[in-house]
């Protein structure tokens, strides 16, 4: 197939994806609900300080610790804004009258909630479970992630290791139940975990450090190791996520030492991710690939390719520190690497490795490319997986089930404090001027969006 | 002066690339099979014997052999500085600026040997040695832009038939007192600030660290600083004190404890006979530096840069924070938080890159420190382990919480890895703390309310304000930096106003009317 052709077949599953969004509109928000929500965020892309404003209220939101300190923030916020926000100012007025002040911020607070719900799926495993077989009753497959505090103490680390303890052993019990579903459980590798749970090494201990990778591989070593023989032991799927790129010298070297291990050598079943914003990570999927070939297992590994989460960290860094960005500065260029590597991904599968591509992205272009390449390299459906973020991609999450690929959606768990800092990242990179989805939801045309990077 | 648009921070070394550690070790490995490094009694006969400096994480290990100065060495090095200011004085401005930005090319191209050199001679741990050599340079950037600045004059207003101008001239040769926990950064700054604005230097490094000082001579010689212009003095205390009393200086450049330099001040005062000008002198003291936590602060950042601000390089920064003032409400999560954090610290010898915090300066300190964490009547008191048996100088971070007031650790300056969380009632009890402190150097913030960052921001409590970050790391041009009350004299080193210390101004008015026109 040439490139014309494959950029046809883009397209083609571009707007099956599209089309699979939702019938109410053509973004596929459909309740009540969520309509307001997608006024919001509109309103959001177009007014940054207004923007501003209310992440800052969201963030600091768990501390405080009476109403009237919710009122006052809300309000000095939206002041702030309120030189170069109408929208800020108004909302400003309506805050500062006495007699509303009280009602303002109970709404407030609970509009906060309420968001942080759509993303959090619960204080823990337990809590979320109704939901999660939900998903899974829906043809969505899951992996869960455990919000909390920075670990910046070996009690807290501690803590953390026994929550992922609790989570697998939870999400082994519940899923026990789930009825078989051949497309999330089974490729032509074998069997998938139904219990999948992503671990962030950062929060295992407080000795990661970018000069000094070394230490973490010591004192993460035994609570990873432990997590792993309970991953096996259970028969569950255990997958490292990525964080800055200060630890992801750390985080890459133990895993890969960990998995290397004779007891592991037929489970459990595993996997990284791939940030394909950095300028070098095809080097560093080199290096995946490399160790994949020289360690064969008997469970296969998996490859989450994501586009990265601290873009902006990132580059704020390097130029506090006068080093060149380490990440695509380009919208474009960083589409067109993820692209590039999907196709090494998926190559490298069609090639015989014991590898799992998994492209987790909420941009349909960019999940429309992986099916089509994937597709005319001839693999099977089943050889490809999708993942999203539960409340930034539900729809896209119903849509690619309805296209008949296995989607997997990423589902935080934990309380409205830890939640925090990912509920403000999230809703920035949902407004964001360069997100995917801030564009679908002003309304741009699916053509432009499908268009090649 | 416009500098701030065309200035740029030397880049740090990228450390968490593992091929840039392993050039940093290597250049580690080389240095060691140059030590000891012999500096040449460029400051005349070593009558005064030697001056050895160590490896704090070793004292076995000997970086550096100089001269010890004696006052006669002083005398005979102002009587060469002060030979050479007509000529050095008569440059033109771009000729010294141009002089300072080769000096800096000159250090840039031995930055892995230089921060080698302090990670031996200072025990500063890499990413702080590198940063010191950075900000080495980006005083010689800074200040060589600056001084083409200063050379254009003043605008002055101008009559029909007046031509006023305002002009800026050196004053004559300086003594150049540095400290040695930023051994090539702070002398950096002061030195070429004062040869820059056409001023002689005699320049005293601290005696723990006469290598680094002499690289930075070594780097502006080179350059084309002639010999006379910039005389190194090494030693201790003995040639400082005839530097500061002698007729023949005009101005003293001085960063160390606050006992030193209140008495630099006091005997700059006196004028010697013979002496015809006022001594000018630029005073970087101490500081007692608090970190104001509101109780709306996000902890997970809080705790992270408390820790690098109080045990950051061992404490041994006059920028460090010694004291944390956090609002009740969340004092007991914060204060468990930051005793995690202090167990989760390594310290070990600072070419390790694994140590987050390494040794001090030398057996005096480690004693003085130690007589504080003795005296200490009050506990609990929350510490790391430190690395035993190894001779290495080393002191445990260490954290006292709910001291009283009167305690020695909450009134003094420690400079060393030793902090004080208190309780108070408000962010307006803390400010109120914080200025009845004798120092003000830096200070930090962490609070998400607009009104009260706006708040302490307004007050101008201390020289240096962080809000939301670690206290120290100030960068050239972006953060100028000193402090008031017993913190020291101002002008704000890295600031637009720090050359107008070293200069004089003249101004001339010239009647342009002859018979009645104005040509
Ligand atoms: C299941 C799942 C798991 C994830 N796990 C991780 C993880 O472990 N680690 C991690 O870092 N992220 C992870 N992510 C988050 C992911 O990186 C972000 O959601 C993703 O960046 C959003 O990309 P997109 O393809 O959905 O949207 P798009 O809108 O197509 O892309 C947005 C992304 O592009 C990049 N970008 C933004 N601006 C620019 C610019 N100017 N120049 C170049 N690039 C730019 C940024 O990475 C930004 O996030 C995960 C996501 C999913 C769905």
């Amino acid at each position: 197939m040439d490139d014309a052709q494959l950029e046809d077949r883009v397209h083609e599953c571009g707007q099956r994806l599209a089309a699979g969004l939702g019938s109410a509109d053509a973004s596929g928000l459909r309740h009540p609900l969520a309509i307001g929500e997608r006024r919001m965020m509109r309103s959001l892309i177009a007014d940054p300080r207004l923007r501003a404003a209310l992440f800052r209220f969201v963030d600091v939101r768990p501390a405080c610790q009476s109403r009237t300190e919710l009122v006052r923030h809300l309000s000095e916020f939206l002041e702030e804004a309120g030189a170069g926000s109408e929208n800020a100012r108004r909302l400003a007025r309506l805050t500062s009258r006495r007699g509303l002040t009280l009602p303002t911020a109970g709404a407030a607070g609970l509009g906060v909630a309420s968001m942080a719900h759509r993303f959090i799926a619960g204080e823990d495993a337990q809590a979320a479970a109704s939901e999660l077989t939900s998903l899974w009753e829906q043809g969505r497959c899951v992996t869960l992630d455990l919000l909390g505090e920075a670990t910046l103490t070996e009690p807290e680390g501690e803590r953390y290791a026994q929550r992922c303890t609790q989570t697998l052993r939870a999400l082994g019990q519940m899923s026990a139940g789930w009825a078989p579903n051949q497309l999330l459980e089974h490729d032509g590798l074998g069997p998938l975990p139904r219990a999948n749970l992503s671990v962030k090494v950062s929060a295992l201990t407080p000795h990661l450090r970018a000069n000094a990778p070394e230490r973490a591989l010591s004192a993460a070593r035994d609570r990873l190791l432990e997590l792993l023989r309970l991953a096996r032991d259970l028969g569950a799927h255990l997958h490292v996520d990525m964080e800055s790129l200060d630890t992801r010298e750390s985080i890459t070297e133990l895993f890969l030492e960990l998995l290397a291990l004779d007891e592991f050598a037929d489970g459990p079943s595993a996997g990284i991710v791939l940030q394909a914003y950095l300028t070098d990570s095809e080097e560093q999927l080199e290096l995946l690939l490399g160790w994949l070939e020289q360690h064969p297992r008997g469970a296969p590994f998996t490859i989450r390719l994501v586009k990265g989460a601290y873009w902006d960290h990132e580059v704020v860094l390097a130029a506090q520190h006068g080093w060149r960005a380490p990440v695509f500065t380009d919208r474009r260029s960083c589409d067109r690497h993820y692209e590039h590597l999907t196709r090494r991904l998926l190559d490298a599968r069609a090639g015989g490795l014991a590898l799992r591509p998994a492209i987790a992205s909420h941009n349909l272009r960019s999940l429309a490319h992986a099916i089509a390449y994937s597709d005319a390299l001839g693999l099977a459906p089943d050889a490809l997986e999708l993942q999203v973020l539960r409340g930034l991609g539900d729809d896209t999450a119903a849509a690619i089930a309805a296209y008949g690929r296995r989607v997997r959606v990423y589902c935080p768990v934990g309380d409205l404090v830890a939640g925090m800092a990912y509920l403000v990242r999230r809703l920035l990179e949902n407004t964001s001027n360069d997100s995917f989805l801030a564009a679908q939801t002003t309304g741009a045309d699916i053509n432009l969006l499908l268009e090649r990077p | 002066m416009s500098t701030e648009n065309t200035f740029r921070n030397e880049p740090a070394l990228e450390f968490r690339r593992e091929p840039v550690r392993a050039q940093a070790l290597r250049a580690l490995a080389e240095l060691r099979t140059k030590l000891p490094l012999r500096i040449g009694a460029a400051n005349g006969a070593a009558a005064g014997g030697e001056l050895l400096s160590y490896n704090p994480a070793n004292p076995a290990e000997l970086i550096a052999v100089a001269p010890a100065g004696t006052a006669a060495d002083a005398r005979a090095a102002l009587v060469r500085a002060d030979s050479a200011f007509e000529s050095w004085s008569a440059l033109d401005a771009g000729t010294r600026a141009a002089t300072l930005q080769r000096a800096a090319g000159l250090l840039r191209e031995r930055r892995l040997e230089l921060t080698a050199l302090e990670v031996l001679e200072a025990g500063k741990p890499w990413p702080e040695a590198d940063a010191d050599v950075c900000e080495a340079i980006d005083f010689l950037e800074y200040y060589a832009l600056g001084a083409l600045a200063l050379d254009r004059g003043r605008l002055l207003p101008q009559l029909p038939g007046e031509r006023n101008t305002l002009r800026y001239y050196p004053r004559g040769p300086h003594a150049v007192i540095a400290p040695w926990n930023f051994p090539m950064a702070i002398p950096a700054g002061m030195v070429s600030a004062a040869l820059v604005t056409g001023n002689t230097v005699v320049f005293k490094p601290a005696e723990q660290t006469p290598a680094c000082g002499h690289a930075l001579v070594q780097a502006l010689h080179s350059a084309g600083v002639p010999e006379d212009a910039l005389v190194l003095l090494t030693g201790a205390d003995e040639p400082a004190r005839e530097l500061v009393a002698h007729p023949l200086v005009h101005g003293i450049a001085f960063t160390g404890s606050c006992a030193a330099g209140q008495h630099i001040i006091h005997a700059a005062a006196q004028a010697q006979p013979g002496q015809r000008h006022v001594k000018r002198v630029i005073a970087e003291m101490g500081g007692k530096n608090c970190i104001i936590v509101d109780a709306d602060a996000d902890l997970d950042d809080a705790v992270p840069a408390i820790i690098k601000s109080a045990f950051g390089f061992a404490g041994q920064k006059c920028s460090a924070a010694a004291r944390v003032l956090v609002c009740e409400q969340i004092a007991d999560a914060l204060n468990e938080r930051l005793a995690g954090a202090i167990r989760a610290l390594r310290v070990g010898p600072a070419e390790d890159f694994a140590s987050d915090l390494a040794t001090v300066i030398d057996a005096e300190a480690l004693a003085r420190i130690n007589a504080f964490l003795d005296g200490a009547e009050h506990e609990p008191r929350v510490q790391a382990d430190i690395p035993v048996g190894t001779g290495g100088h080393y002191v445990p971070p260490t954290l006292f919480v709910d001291l009283p007031p009167s305690s020695r650790i909450v009134r003094e300056e420690v400079f060393g890895p030793v902090l004080s969380c208190e309780r108070v009632a408000s962010v307006e009890a803390a400010v109120r703390i914080v200025r009845e402190g004798d120092f003000g150097l830096t200070g930090g913030l962490f609070s998400r309310s607009p009104q009260t960052i706006e708040y302490v921001s307004r007050l101008g409590i201390v020289g240096n304000l962080y809000v939301n970050r670690e206290i120290t790391g100030a960068m050239v041009g972006r953060h100028p930096f000193g402090g008031g009350r017993l913190s020291g004299t101002g002008p704000k080193a890295g600031g637009p106003d720090y050359l107008l210390t070293f200069v004089e101004a003249r101004s001339v008015s010239e009647n342009t009317v002859r018979h009645g026109l104005v040509i």
